[in-house]
């Protein structure tokens, strides 16, 4: 990329509370930060390693709920339930990964689809704890000092801080001995495995770095919605993700980012342009021309096309 | 008795999932559309012009077959090349375009489609079960038996089977796998159309009825082993029991948790699945 | 290369974000309106989004209020909260409505309600059940729905009539259900009454046979069941298979007697229903001739008799609301919310008028609707008694 390619979009991102006056759009761009920090983490896994995990709503999940609950019930602030819904996820992922171990492909989807309903499921029945399906409501904005960071344009800059973190945790990660390692399982595990790469150390990284990523994102959620109900382990939003992931273009750092912010924005866009009837049909219709036309996502076809159109 | 009922069904469900995904290499996240769509169908044949149950059933099939076919041949087969995550993608697109045309077409009000049968209860001894559940049944035991006798016994179940255990050679043996694989999933859309105008008349038809079977579908198939049809066919019906007994014993609210304690489990123990001898079809 | 590409987007966006709201000034008044329009509970919400259009029709056929006409603003939250939450936002921001009626379900409300707060526009809810949303001393909350607690104090009445002694529970494991299974058990406990088993099903469940056989077990006379009406049809065909012989009495006022005695058939008859509106018998209602009128109109527009029973929030909704901007005199947000505890009004359920409920200081608006039962006779829904 150009130098400007990259100072550009950061200048934008830095300023951008400045020039987008309407906190709705605010809201959109916040909410788009949220899933980006998922489509992050849910690429970790599904574009490096490989696996698919269709359970990772459980993770953002866990993540709210730590969060919320540390805050509401301990009344900790933010600033330690951040990492304890982050250190939650983890721990989830962690023992995601251990079980999953020996599993591949269609298998690992499985494993990860089950734990997001069993998670789901005590979500919803152990009442003393979580609220079940009253949800916990009032969950406090975070604050620094004597100062709420409440305030739209402020909450924006918590989870730009967040997202850039993820990024670039996920390029170190990537650009490491450990993304090759990862690149390698995806590829070619049995080769990977007799060239000595430790395939379970990695894939159990992989997941427990994804997964507190995940919590991360939860976290932020739950700290702005203010509200957290069994609806977070909605499986309509692991599959949010994974369009953003594949349509953006996974095993790309920019695809999940890219992914996010077009289908975040888009089902307000067509709340703008078309009544309720026809938005989600669209939405659908929308999608399959995406893929039908770029296969592979978005950002992969940018980069073949500027490869092309190289002087 | 009620939970065989389900499982004939979830495997019938199943077992469509496992071609499509053990030969095609395609997560179907669609297949539920499909039994939603034999429902609808159903409703319409039976409901509105007063068809013969059996007629609605196949003509349900017929639906499920046509847009199978055309969904096979205008988006996957063009995506063919593509990896399987891109596949998935569209058939994501598929789902919430089919599930949301069903809402704009019928409206979001559950239909109720009327069936022939008493609603009093058969008391044989110590269970009781509605006619209806019977009838269905037997339908879904004999589109199992029919769907073997397809893989099994005709030229194209053969194809089919040489596709699955090597693409490559079945192609250079003279298979047209192009064929193979639209057949493939015309076949596997069908039979969930058939799911679903059997189980249409017992529960109720609405848009959104096709995310629950979807998710029962993808369960069986890995109880029961990708690919594996007679795995499918056990691992539907375990997982109908398995539901119904296991709400009677443990929290209702926790009920449908048994059926991913059952999958994890399956999974740690026995890694390809419950019935898994070989990786094979049929 | 690049460059060029991210100036065109940063443009784009420069211009959807310059781009002003619709003008104000002398237009129509704007109502928001959230319902679940899509989704597993999509029938409900159509139903309610039906009522609330009529209102507005009839509202605009008399010249509309103070002088302008009234414009709906429908989203659709898609029974999400996450959704909820960005159609309130939409809607204050974007639309500029200066009031808004939702979200059907209580989950959906509350994830909306923050927004109400941070804006300061108020919203009437129409349907949801949950105790905590006007406990919890948000002060732009209106309800003009019973929650389950005030639901079982209006039953409390025909407890003896019904001759409940051993009462079990099967609701949905949401919000509602589990908040009804609690007030009504309270309830019946004061009433003397035992309470036996509480079983819960999943929203998407189809077969209820397991939690059937366990409440046979239980040996009570009466069931409560708390469910949408489709889970609700099917419960009464699997419990008159399994000849469960019980005294069954739904709750929560959306369960359409019309459709059980379509659907359900014979499975449904003798159960009773609490219901809050009875469309079946408009005069009996405490405004005869508006519910006569409302049941007309309804079927005039083609809409299904059974959506009546969910139709009429719609109406009552956005009736009190323009009742509000009337009394405020203008549509401006805080004039409306001071304005909607004042407003005394009859609705096709009843009298609406607002009563404080939560934290002193910044209480929610609860009304006292109106709480009738029907029983199912003969195929046909009749009044008990």
């Amino acid at each position: 990329m150009t130098r400007a390619g990259r100072v550009v979009p950061v200048l934008l991102a830095l300023t951008l509370p400045l020039w987008l006056a309407s906190p709705y759009f605010l809201h959109v761009v916040i909410m788009a930060g949220i899933f980006g920090i998922l489509a992050l983490s849910l690429n970790l896994l599904l574009g490096y390693t490989g696996q698919l995990s269709l359970g990772h709503a459980a993770f953002f999940g866990i993540g709210a709920y730590t969060s919320a609950l540390l805050t509401l019930r301990l009344e900790w602030s933010f600033w330690l339930a951040l990492p304890g819904a982050v250190a939650a996820s983890g721990l989830a992922g962690w023992l995601i990964g251990r079980l999953a171990l020996k599993l591949r492909g269609a298998y690992f989807v499985l494993v990860t689809i089950s734990f997001a309903g069993v998670i789901a499921l005590v979500s919803v029945n152990w009442m003393d704890v979580t609220n079940g399906p009253l949800g916990l409501p009032g969950v406090p904005a975070p604050a620094l000092g004597p100062w709420s960071l409440r305030a739209k344009s402020v909450y924006y800059y918590l989870v730009l801080v967040a997202v850039l973190l993820a990024y670039l945790v996920c390029r170190r990660l990537v650009a490491s001995r450990i993304g090759r390692a990862f690149v390698a399982l995806r590829e070619n595990e049995a080769l990977a495995e007799s060239v000595g790469v430790d395939v379970t150390h990695y894939l159990v990284l992989a997941a427990v770095v994804s997964a507190a990523m995940a919590g991360m994102a939860g976290s932020l959620y739950a700290h702005y919605t203010r509200f957290v109900s069994p609806e977070v382990f909605l499986f309509s939003y692991t599959v949010t993700m994974v369009i953003m992931v594949v349509a953006g273009g996974k095993g790309t750092l920019a695809g999940p980012l890219v992914g996010a912010l077009i289908f975040t924005a888009l089902p307000e866009a067509l709340r703008a342009v078309t009544s309720w009837q026809w938005q989600m049909l669209a939405y659908g219709v929308l999608l399959v021309l995406l893929v039908f036309f770029l296969p592979r996502g978005i950002v992969p076809a940018l980069a073949a096309w500027r490869a092309r159109n190289a002087p | 008795m009620n939970g065989l009922v389900l499982g004939g069904t979830y495997a019938l469900l199943g077992i469509g999932l496992t071609l499509i995904f053990g030969l095609m290499n395609v997560v179907n996240f669609a297949h539920g559309e499909f039994y939603t769509l034999g429902a609808y169908a159903a409703f319409a044949t039976l409901g509105l012009a007063g068809t013969h149950f059996v007629a609605a059933v196949l003509a349900a099939i017929a639906c499920g077959v046509a847009l199978g076919a055309v969904c096979e041949l205008t988006l996957l087969r063009p995506l063919r090349a593509e990896s399987i995550d891109t596949t998935m993608l569209v058939m994501i697109g598929v789902w919430i375009t089919m599930q949301n045309g069903e809402l704009l077409l019928w409206g979001g009000v559950a239909k109720s489609i009327p069936h022939p049968f008493p609603t009093a209860p058969l008391v044989l001894g110590p269970v009781s079960i509605a006619p209806l559940r019977v009838f269905v049944l037997v339908l879904a035991a004999g589109l199992i038996v029919a769907s073997y006798l397809l893989i099994h016994k005709t030229q194209l179940g053969m194809a089919m089977r040489a596709t699955f255990q090597d693409r490559d050679t079945a192609a250079l043996m003279g298979v047209r796998i192009g064929r193979i694989h639209t057949a493939t999933f015309a076949f596997g859309s069908g039979l969930a159309a058939a799911a679903g105008a059997l189980l249409g008349p017992v529960f109720l038809v609405y848009p959104s009825m096709g995310d629950l079977a979807a998710l029962k579908a993808f369960s069986v198939v890995i109880l029961g082993g990708l690919g594996n049809l007679p795995g499918a066919t056990l691992g539907g019906l375990l997982l109908g029991v398995a539901e119904e007994l296991g709400a009677g014993y443990v929290s209702s609210g926790y009920r449908d948790a048994v059926g991913f304690v059952i999958i994890i489990l399956v999974l740690l123990l026995r890694p390809a699945g419950l019935f898994a001898k070989q990786e094979r079809i049929g | 290369m690049a460059t060029r590409w991210i100036v065109l987007v940063a443009l784009v966006l420069a211009a959807i974000a310059t781009t002003p709201g619709p003008a104000q000034s002398q237009a129509p008044i704007k109502i928001g309106v959230i319902e679940p329009l899509s989704g597993p509970v999509a029938a409900s919400g159509n139903y309610v989004r039906m009522g609330a259009e009529i209102a507005r029709d009839w509202l605009n056929a008399r010249g509309g209020v103070n002088g302008r006409k009234i414009d709906l603003v429908i989203e659709d939250n898609k029974s999400d909260p996450k959704e909820a939450a960005s159609a309130a936002e939409k809607l204050i921001v974007r639309d500029r409505v200066p009031a808004i009626m939702g979200a059907w379900g209580s989950s959906m409300t509350l994830a909306a309600m923050p927004k109400l707060e941070e804006y300061g526009v108020p919203m009437v809810v129409e349907t949801s059940s949950a105790a905590s949303i006007t406990k919890r001393g948000n002060p732009w909350i209106f309800r003009i729905s019973p929650p389950s607690e005030m639901e079982a104090l209006g039953l409390e009445q025909y407890v003896d009539k019904l001759g409940v002694k051993r009462a079990d529970f099967l609701a949905v494991n949401t919000d509602w259900g589990r908040g009804a299974i609690s007030a009504f058990g309270d309830m019946l406990k004061r009433r003397g009454a035992v309470v036996g088993a509480a079983e819960f099903m999943d929203q998407a469940a189809t077969d209820m046979n397991a939690q059937l056989t366990k409440i046979k077990g239980t040996g009570g006379d009466t069931l409560f069941l708390t469910t949408a009406v489709e889970q609700i049809t099917l419960v009464m065909k699997q419990a008159q298979e399994q000849r469960l012989a019980r005294k069954i009495i739904t709750t929560g006022g959306s369960s359409s007697p019309t459709q059980l005695v379509k659907q359900a058939g014979a499975a449904a008859e003798g159960s009773y229903h609490i219901v809050f509106f009875m469309p079946w018998f408009p005069e009996a209602m405490p405004d005869g001739k508006l519910a006569r009128m409302f049941v007309d109109e309804w079927s005039k527009r083609g809409h299904p008799f059974e959506g009546l029973t969910e139709g009429f929030r719609g109406h009552d909704g956005i009736a009190t609301l323009a009742e509000a901007i009337r009394v405020a005199g203008k549509d401006e947000p805080k004039a409306i919310r001071d304005a909607l505890w004042k407003v005394s009004l009859v609705g096709v359920n009843g009298p609406i008028k607002f009563e404080k409920d939560g934290p002193a200081g910044k209480e929610s608006g609860q009304s006292k609707p109106s709480i009738f039962v029907v029983q199912i006779k003969d195929g046909k829904v009749a009044l008990p008694w």
